[in-house]
């Protein structure tokens, strides 16, 4: 009822059930767990909270998969704009096939994925071994978190990009050109920082992604503390130590991580819908 | 001046050939090391011991209990995410109220989640360590390893996604239809299905189709609340990583090819859907 | 700059938007194609400035053969029917933005630079508009914009399409005027499309009327109000 009284007056019907409906399960699966960890963080208190995130341990997993997530991000931000790019100015046999199994990341369970990157760059695996004499060892090392984080960011700055490459008006490519600018000072100048808003909100996207996946990565990671063990792991860890307030602190430590990932992504997009009227 | 002549122009808003053919020969290896080489070794490494193996791994009674497993929890937190999809998107495309976009926010929050910390709060939840754990515990109610568990833990990590198609659909399509009918003296229901559903379906239908496949491919929640007990509460992604460590590879990825066909099937599905009915959907889908 | 056209045809596909045309542009001329829509103007423009390229034919310079010289080599001023203002630069940025593109060899520094900027918007009677963005600017504004930025690389010529079609009566009228007056200035060899023969005769020394792809007369607007060479012409510009 208090809904009702705030918003403005419509003929149409069913406000009440939907947005009740909406509330509820919202609250139920959504809000109810947050406040549970939340609470749980308030009853164990600060000074014990930073204590138990204030470890070796915890802060190697923290930074790995930060870091791991960062450099997975970057390398997706590359080649998801060539891929975009690719994908709707050029016309290439196969094009479509490629176009749909972009969103393969999205739909494979990110299990099957572990396990399949595992049996390929294992040491006795057909990548594995192709790489083993160049010196290269992918599997159970950071550099197969990465690889594992590659495929599960990829699609998110492709489909960021890839509509605002479809808008992208020719007349301004054509305006650069007949001001006497080569091809590449017009896509470095004209059109980089037109996509730059979207390659920035798909960053940030898989940036978020990453940082807490875990299925993917357990396989082919190695998890060794310290070294390959990243913080969804050792939340995993800590629960089946039946170590409840550890595990509800590094928990918050990711939370909070993510809900400053999600600020950052609504930045971004107020600032450049403001800057030049673009999502 | 006519020494500059050339004699076949260039078009003016496209890359030199070589620039071109490079930049799809480096799109092309890409997605062929990134996705198309691990999604074949799924299927390589299932056959790798003929159908024979295949079939043997699928009449295993775990693997059995994981399919019926996943499928109950599909069945389940599908239609819900729909309801719940279908109301949050009339609410907000078909009224204006106070606090709209951090309703918004809040519905896109489990996307940034990380899926265990999902898994992690169920278990805070409705574990034995909390008063509420004690408390079910003491009426003989189970959550925590147990289906109600994965079933919450499902549709937390998917809550988002119907609500995400229909919402920028539903506000394109506006508020004028839904007015005529019901000056014409349609009831509100009649209204919904006869006018609403019927301009939102292939939204719907794609929402549904992309939560589908999380929810019988999510893994990390799952396996935190869950409990991965096998013949019980293993799901299919649960009971993968269980052969997989048991060095039971042929039962893991024939497990595992099943959820790649799976996966295969919803792209295929979703592309349909793009091409024939591009213009009933949101112009950009994100998850 | 003289401009001559032989036998100038464009297909896209089997669809022939320009059949063999031929025409001498003097230099220092400002002149109109006047025609309805999917006439073959735009076409015409574009095959000027290089942004598109005959299926057969020539384009002269000053008698030089410049059919296939790339658009960068050109140097037409050319004003995009929307304008085509870079919507993430300021007005001085898009102004600018042709100078910064020259290799470093030709580049002016960046105190000349400035300074031409500036004696751009004051030609444009825009002094204080530099640090604004397209999107700030009226359409007006963004029309006189789009030609400074044209001004600004030294053109041999300015190419115009539809300069005045999205404005309001008003401000047509009043940047007519504006452009009649850069145009004597600088003396370019001025090119602009338009639907609208009250336009092409008010502005033009010479009009080039044009139906589905073909040039119907050229001629000085008196000539072709006392004289229309087809009954197409004599319908297009009765009053
Ligand atoms: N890029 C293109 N591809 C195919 N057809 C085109 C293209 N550009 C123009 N045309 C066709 O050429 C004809 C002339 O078009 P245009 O020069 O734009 O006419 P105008 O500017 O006089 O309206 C039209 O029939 C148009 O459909
Ligand atoms: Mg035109």
């Amino acid at each position: 009822m208090k809904a009702a009284l705030l918003r403005a007056p419509s003929p149409l019907p069913g406000f009440g059930l939907s947005f009740g409906i909406a509330l509820a399960m919202l609250s139920i699966v959504v809000l109810l767990p947050i406040g549970a960890l939340l609470g749980r963080g308030l009853m164990i208190g600060p000074a014990e909270l930073w204590g138990m995130v204030n470890t070796r341990r915890v802060w190697s997993a923290l930074a790995l998969s930060f870091r791991a997530a960062l450099i997975a991000s970057l390398f997706n931000l590359v080649f998801g704009l060539v891929l975009a790019w690719v994908l709707v100015r050029y016309r290439f046999w196969g094009r479509r096939l490629i176009d749909a199994a972009v969103d393969l990341p999205f739909a494979l369970p990110t299990a099957v994925a572990g396990i399949a990157l595992t049996a390929l760059y294992a040491p006795n695996g057909p990548f594995g071994q192709a790489l083993a004499p160049v010196g290269l060892r992918i599997a159970y090392t950071e550099t197969g978190i990465w690889l594992a984080l590659v495929f599960i960011g990829l699609p998110f700055v492709v489909r960021t990009v890839q509509p605002v490459i479809e808008e992208l008006d020719r007349d301004i490519e054509e305006a650069s050109a007949t001001l006497g600018a080569r091809r590449s000072h017009t896509l470095r100048r004209v059109i980089l920082p037109t996509l730059t808003p979207a390659l920035l909100t798909g960053f940030a996207l898989a940036l978020a992604r990453s940082v807490g996946e875990y299925g993917s990565v357990i396989f082919i990671a190695g998890n060794i503390p310290g070294l390959t063990e990243i913080a969804p792991l050792l939340i995993v860890i800590r629960l089946e130590e039946y170590n409840y307030d550890a595990a509800a602190a590094i928990g918050i430590a990711m939370l909070l991580i993510s809900f400053a990932m999600l600020l950052a992504i609504n930045a971004i997009q107020i600032w450049s819908r403001r800057r030049i009227g673009l999502v | 001046m006519s020494d500059i002549v050339l004699s076949r122009p260039v078009p003016v808003t496209t890359e030199p050939p070589l620039a071109r053919a490079l930049l799809v020969g480096l799109a092309i290896l890409f997605v062929a090391i990134f996705l198309f080489a691990p999604l074949a070794t799924v299927f390589a490494e299932a056959l790798a011991q003929g159908w024979r193996g295949m079939i043997a791994a699928l009449s295993l009674p775990d693997a059995q209990a994981a399919i019926r497993m996943t499928l109950s929890i599909a069945v389940i937190a599908v239609p819900l995410n729909a309801v719940f999809g279908i109301a949050a998107a009339w609410a907000i495309a078909k009224f204006d109220f106070r606090g709209k976009a951090f309703l918004i926010t809040l519905i896109d929050l489990p996307f940034s989640v990380s899926p265990v910390v999902a898994g992690l709060m169920l278990v805070l939840l409705f574990g034995a360590n909390s008063s509420l754990g004690v408390w079910l515990m003491a009426h003989d109610i189970r959550i925590v390893f147990a289906f109600p568990g994965i079933l919450l833990a499902t549709l937390f990590v998917t809550f988002p996604f119907v609500a995400r198609e229909l919402i920028p659909v539903m506000i394109e399509q506006g508020r004028t239809e839904e007015e005529a009918a019901l000056t014409l003296g349609a009831s509100g229901w009649r209204t919904f299905f006869t006018v609403t559903l019927p301009n939102i379906r292939w939204a719907l239908l794609y929402g549904v189709l992309l939560c589908n496949a999380r929810a019988m491919g999510e893994f990390g929640a799952v396996a935190v609340v869950s409990g991965k007990i096998r013949g019980e509460t293993a799901t299919m992604p649960t009971m993968v990583e269980m052969f997989f460590n048991e060095y039971l590879s042929v039962a893991a990825f024939t497990l595992a090819s099943v959820l790649a066909m799976l996966a295969l099937l919803t792209l295929l599905l979703k592309s349909l859907l793009e091409w024939r009915h591009a213009d009933l959907l949101a112009a950009t889908c994100r998850h | 700059m003289n401009i001559e056209l032989e036998e100038l045809a464009k297909e896209f596909g089997t669809e022939r938007a320009l059949h063999p045309v031929s025409l001498f542009i003097p230099s220092g001329a400002l002149i109109s194609l006047l025609g309805p829509s999917g006439s073959g103007k735009t076409t015409l423009l574009r095959i000027l400035a290089g942004l598109e390229f005959p299926t057969s034919g020539r384009v002269r310079f000053d008698g030089a053969d410049a059919t296939g010289l790339s658009v960068q080599d050109r140097r037409a001023g050319f004003v995009f029917q929307h304008y085509a203002l870079f919507r993430h630069m300021t007005v001085f940025e898009n102004v600018a933005y042709g100078l910064r593109a020259r290799p470093r060899r030709e580049r002016p520094t960046e105190a000349e630079i400035g300074r031409r900027v500036t004696r751009l918007l004051d030609l444009i009677q825009l002094p204080d508009i530099g640090a604004r963005y397209p999107n700030q600017l009226s359409g007006g504004q963004r029309q006189r914009v789009a030609l400074a930025r044209a001004l600004a690389i030294e053109p041999r010529m300015l190419l115009l399409d539809e300069p005045f079609g999205a404005l309001d009566a008003r401000v047509r009228k009043e940047l007519r005027q504006g452009l009649r007056e850069i145009h004597d200035n600088t003396g370019l060899t001025t090119v602009f499309v338009t639907h609208d023969q009250e336009e092409a005769m008010e502005l033009a020394d010479l009009v080039v009327v044009m139906s589905m792809g073909r040039i119907e007369q050229v001629g000085k607007p008196a000539e072709i109000r006392a004289r229309p060479a087809t009954e197409f012409v004599r319908t297009f510009t009765a009053v």
